[in-house]
């Protein structure tokens, strides 16, 4: 076995293998980084190029994509509250406030740590816990992915600002924008035009919601509020402040990894759950979405934690859980190697040396995530009127890109007036996005858990996997209640 | 005005030559290859094979293009709709004759392309979990009849072809192909082969390409095939027809090259001299294999196939009590 891994490390530790890595993650982090163009672009385009490539290569080129996006997500998320995938969203609840303080490069240096560290324990749990992880993923059949998904949900309680009530009527329009197109029975919703039978993309409203309102802002007001944002200033995260978040840290990439391992599941859900987590229990929590470094840390090393772990399902069961490990799969079979038990044993050798570029890509994670810092820091420069214009400019672009379809900019569009509306009305943007990410994965697995009991709706409590999340559920709704009611009391005892 | 008409003659000729130039010349950038579903999925994988492997004999780039969303109808009007110059191209798939034949709402009519060639058959699979008490079809057949519609089997869809597989078969036993199993909809072969594996359902018959890893892993257990003849990988498993289930085994996975109505003769041409080299190049017929797919190139008329299809789809629709 020693002898296979010193045979394996010899393998990878080429230096065109580190070449291709480190270009991998280092386009991917870029590419996050810009508003409108996500990982799955990345990496479907780098798909043909792996049809001439040896096969581990192949497969770190795309892994190294993948992290590098969903880590550069957050750069954007940051520096101009554009959070680049849908997985930095609570990113920049906390990051732009920081940024607008003037610790843009706390905030950056926070999120890449976090990364990192989620990056790093994502593989180890690849590596040795593949297996159990893989069976327990299976375990999660419809009535537990509704629960689970449910629970995720309760995260908009968090991220709901001043008025939870706000926050809930944000989330409602978020699922009721999910329900547009297509049902999974093939029945049509709110599908006014041919365009809308697919439904919305989920990038053009991220964009949409994040992204245009505050160019909106620019217009409307002329002036925009006097602040002098972006200065990567007080850069350093101190040890103190670095231990004070190592728990959400820890906590953020154990649930990136389980999150992770489910198929379907994916990164932005696992920074949502994260997030909403860290929010309940950390002493800080009236600090969140007002510049809480907690908050970076919980939800970046959550969706780097489940970058790793989607691996799990695809390779320990040769099952994609999102498009990218889908993307994933088909290079696999391209290379005519078949992920499943079977590839443990019959391609020993490239599994060590997937392993070992997986950690050697955290290592170049950390190097791509200092440069790239280093080279946005320089947004800081641009005049937030030139800046805007670009960043709408890279958007319109970007989401056009993603399917040359000019549907998902009007989308985009729409999404930004309704964005901007609801900041007139003091509606929070980050309930809306969750809701309308979770929902489809509510109502699909909702109506198959009813579908499979038959109309029963005990289904939802019939394992021990669905009982916690019925407690946990329970458990927040509890605590919610209290703190709100809490807080009534307090503005009645201010009134009197 | 003699002038006039020998001016008018001048350039209608001159215009007619350029057309005749610049259709010699196709084509003279790159090619447009949609692919109506989601990257990573076997349609997606056999429309990429066939953008490496055709580029090097029709000189120019062939870009892939997924549009995915309603049954790839979105995808498909998308190509229907385009200019027909041979720029732009469809990687068909089954649902392009399935889908109008079972929804009169369809976007896109059957035969709204200019057909240039089959690509490949892709069978489908009748699969349970390996420790299923079934160890054939028939096996299978029965136990659904006694359980009464409660069995459970996964689908994209009552109306996609990995609906029809399931409901064909139950048709052909004797049953009501819309309540005697219970449907269960996921989205892509990667989900609804998770689905079996987790044991959240109890049966499944989609295509090849999801399931052979599991099947070679000892984890499946397949027990018939939707498919022409018997699969190479699999010499010990009946296909649908060998068991006598008639309209089960007219169905089929497979994939062609679609472009808009209308294509130029010369475009049509150049496409049936790529695809009979295509045809016989190691890279794409490894590729195929690989994916879970025998290649089809240039072995039938792809209109006609279409339209038998078509056909058998629109019957079963019928008969199934999905259109009147």
């Amino acid at each position: 076995m020693m002898n296979d891994i010193l045979l394996a490390l010899q393998a990878v530790a080429t230096f065109e293998n580190f070449l291709i890595m480190a270009a991998g993650i280092w386009g991917g982090v870029v590419i996050g980084a810009i508003p409108g163009m996500t990982g799955t672009m990345a990496v479907t385009l780098a798909l043909p190029f792996t049809f001439y490539m040896q096969p581990v290569p192949s497969i770190l080129l795309l892994v190294a994509l993948y992290k590098g996006s969903t880590y550069g997500g957050s750069v954007s998320a940051i520096l101009i509250k554009t959070p680049g995938t849908a997985s930095a969203a609570c990113t920049a609840l906390d990051g732009y406030p920081l940024a607008q303080q003037g610790k843009a490069g706390k905030a950056l240096n926070m999120a890449l740590y976090s990364s990192v560290i989620g990056d790093f324990i994502s593989n180890l749990s690849l590596i040795f816990l593949a297996a159990p992880l893989a069976i327990l993923a299976l375990r999660v059949g419809p009535p537990e992915y509704f629960m689970l998904m449910v629970f995720a949900l309760t995260a908009v309680a968090g991220v709901s600002g001043n008025s939870l009530l706000l926050g809930l009527v944000s989330a409602c329009m978020g699922l009721l924008l999910a329900t547009v197109g297509e049902d999974m029975y093939g029945s049509f919703r709110f599908a006014m035009t041919n365009d809308m039978q697919a439904g919305l993309a989920v990038a053009p409203v991220l964009i949409g919601l994040f992204a245009l309102p505050e160019l909106i802002k620019l217009i409307v007001f002329r002036n925009p509020p006097k602040t002098e944002p972006m200065k990567l200033g007080d850069n350093r995260v101190s040890g103190r402040e670095f231990r004070a978040s190592l728990k959400s840290i820890l906590r953020g990439s154990g649930i990136g990894v389980i999150l992770g391992a489910i198929p379907g599941v994916g990164p932005a859900s696992a920074a949502f759950f994260s997030y909403g987590e860290a929010q309940r229990s950390s002493k800080n929590a009236a600090n969140f979405g007002k510049g809480e470094l907690e908050g970076i840390a919980a939800s970046e090393s959550a969706n780097n934690g489940a970058c790793g772990a989607t691996m799990i399902p695809l390779l320990a069961l040769g099952v994609p859980g999102d498009v990218i490990t889908g993307v994933m799969l088909g290079a696999f079979m391209i290379q005519g190697l078949t992920p499943g038990p079977l590839l443990f044993q019959t391609n020993i050798h490239e599994i060590y040396m997937l392993f070992i570029g997986m950690m050697i890509s955290s290592v170049l994670l950390f190097g791509a995530g200092k440069v790239t810092m280093r080279m946005f820091s320089y947004v800081a420069e641009i005049p937030p009127t030139l800046l805007t214009s670009v960043v709408l400019l890279l958007c319109l672009f970007g989401i056009y890109s993603i399917a040359n379809s000019m549907f998902d900019v009007t989308v985009l569009l729409a999404l930004g007036v309704v964005g901007f509306g609801m900041f007139l009305l003091d509606i929070p943007a980050a309930p809306f996005l969750i809701a309308f990410i979770l929902g489809p994965m509510i109502e699909e697995n909702m109506r198959r858990a009813l579908a499979i009991s038959r109309g029963d709706a005990s289904v939802f409590l019939s394992s021990p996997i669905t009982w916690i999340f019925a407690a946990l559920i329970l458990f927040v709704i509890a605590v919610t209640f209290r703190r709100e009611v809490a807080k009534a009391r307090h503005r009645k005892a201010d009134r009197a | 005005m003699k002038r006039i008409l020998t001016g008018v003659a001048t350039a209608a000729a001159l215009v007619a030559g350029a057309a005749q130039a610049q259709a010699q010349d196709y084509p003279d950038q790159a090619i447009t290859l949609v692919v109506p579903y989601g990257p990573g999925g076997a349609s997606d994988l056999a429309g990429r094979a066939l953008a490496e492997t055709a580029r090097d004999y029709i000189g120019q780039p062939i870009t892939v293009l997924n549009k995915p969303g309603a049954g790839g109808m979105t995808g498909a009007g998308f190509v229907s709709d385009a200019d027909p110059d041979g720029y732009t191209l469809l990687l068909a798939r089954v649902g392009m004759a399935l889908t109008p034949a079972v929804n009169p709402q369809s976007t896109v009519d059957w035969d709204a392309y200019t057909f240039l060639g089959e690509l490949e058959a892709s069978p489908m699979i009748l699969a349970v979990k390996a420790d299923a008490p079934y160890d054939n079809a028939e096996d299978l057949v029965a136990a659904i009849k006694e359980n009464e519609g409660t069995m459970t089997y996964a689908a994209s869809g009552a109306t996609a072809i990995d609906g029809f597989t399931v409901q064909a078969l139950l048709s052909d036993s004797g049953m009501d192909p819309l309540t005697a199993a219970t449907l269960v909809p996921y989205k892509g072969g990667g989900e609804l082969a998770t689905a079996l594996l987790g044991g959240h359902v109890d049966f499944l018959a989609i295509s090849a390409g999801s399931l052979m890893p599991h099947i070679k892993s000892g984890d499946m257990k397949p027990l018939m095939v939707f498919a022409p003849k018997r699969m190479d990988d699999l010499p010990d498993v009946p296909t649908a027809d060998e068991l006598g289930y008639e309209q089960a085994g007219q169905i089929t996975g497979w994939s062609a090259l679609y472009g808009p109505k209308g294509l130029p003769e010369d475009v049509t041409a150049k496409w049936d001299e790529v695809l009979a080299k295509v045809a016989e190049d190691e890279t794409w017929l490894t590729l195929a294999e690989r994916r879970g797919s025998i290649s089809t190139v240039g072995e039938r008329d792809m209109a006609e196939y279409a339209k038998q299809q078509y056909d058998l789809f629109h019957a079963l629709a019928k008969k199934f009590g999905y259109i009147q």
